[in-house]
């Protein structure tokens, strides 16, 4: 499976010069808790939910204060035609919880969530235990077998 | 996916209750009709960036004209 196919939600970004409460308003209208932040079309930071509380509230910046000063820079990125198991590895190296997705020309596309791994993982851990559960609910016992002869 | 001026984007809900949310195109960005878009969104007024992921569909504007 491809880091791109494991992609659940749309992306949301907003420039670097807007305001922590445009982010924050943003986030709200879109139902994300994650915004990229682009300065012109340079992928210049992510700025989270957990952000705005901690560098913004937690601080008491203003309102009006650029999102670019509590964002968080560099973006850790992953490109959409590696395999999802790279993105195991690239979560384990950065410690981030938010990949930042990228297309074959290097633009952003979306953005791969750690919740999403826990899906893929928990689809797989269905199908390996579905055998397991039909087993348990009606076991096939070698006695309930005929007896040969 | 594809939009152009004046269409809309629904995004899906994502747990069960959870109301869809809408935008409404105001600038297409990439090649072709393609993205990144400007949206507004419905509920705030507020624009953004949109990367339209699985989650959401485009409602044609010529759609949601009276006829």
């Amino acid at each position: 499976m491809l880091v791109r196919d494991a992609l659940r939600r749309s992306g949301v970004g907003i420039p670097a010069g807007s305001s922590i409460f445009d982010a924050a308003a943003v986030m709200e209208a879109s139902g994300v808790g994650a915004l990229v932040v682009f300065d012109g079309s340079h992928l210049a930071g992510v700025v989270t939910d957990r952000d705005l509380v901690r560098r913004a509230l937690a601080r008491r910046l203003a309102g009006d204060a650029r999102v670019d000063s509590v964002m968080t820079a560099p973006v850790a990125t992953i490109e959409g035609s590696a395999d999802l198991d790279d993105a195991y590895v690239a979560f384990r190296a950065t410690g981030v919880r938010r990949l930042a997705v990228l297309d074959d020309a290097g633009r952003f596309s979306g953005m791969l969530s750690l919740d999403d791994l826990l899906l893929h993982l928990s689809s797989h851990l269905r199908d390996v235990t579905r055998p397991v559960a039909a087993e348990v609910r009606a076991p096939h016992h070698d006695s309930l077998l005929p007896v040969p002869g | 996916m594809q939009a152009k001026v004046g269409d809309r984007i629904v995004i899906k809900g994502h747990r069960v209750g959870e109301a869809d949310r809408d935008c409404l195109v105001l600038e297409v960005h990439g090649p072709d009709g393609g993205p990144p878009f400007v949206v507004r969104w419905g509920d705030s007024g507020h624009e953004s960036l949109f990367f339209p992921g699985p989650d959401c569909s485009v409602v044609a504007y010529d759609h949601v004209l009276p006829v």
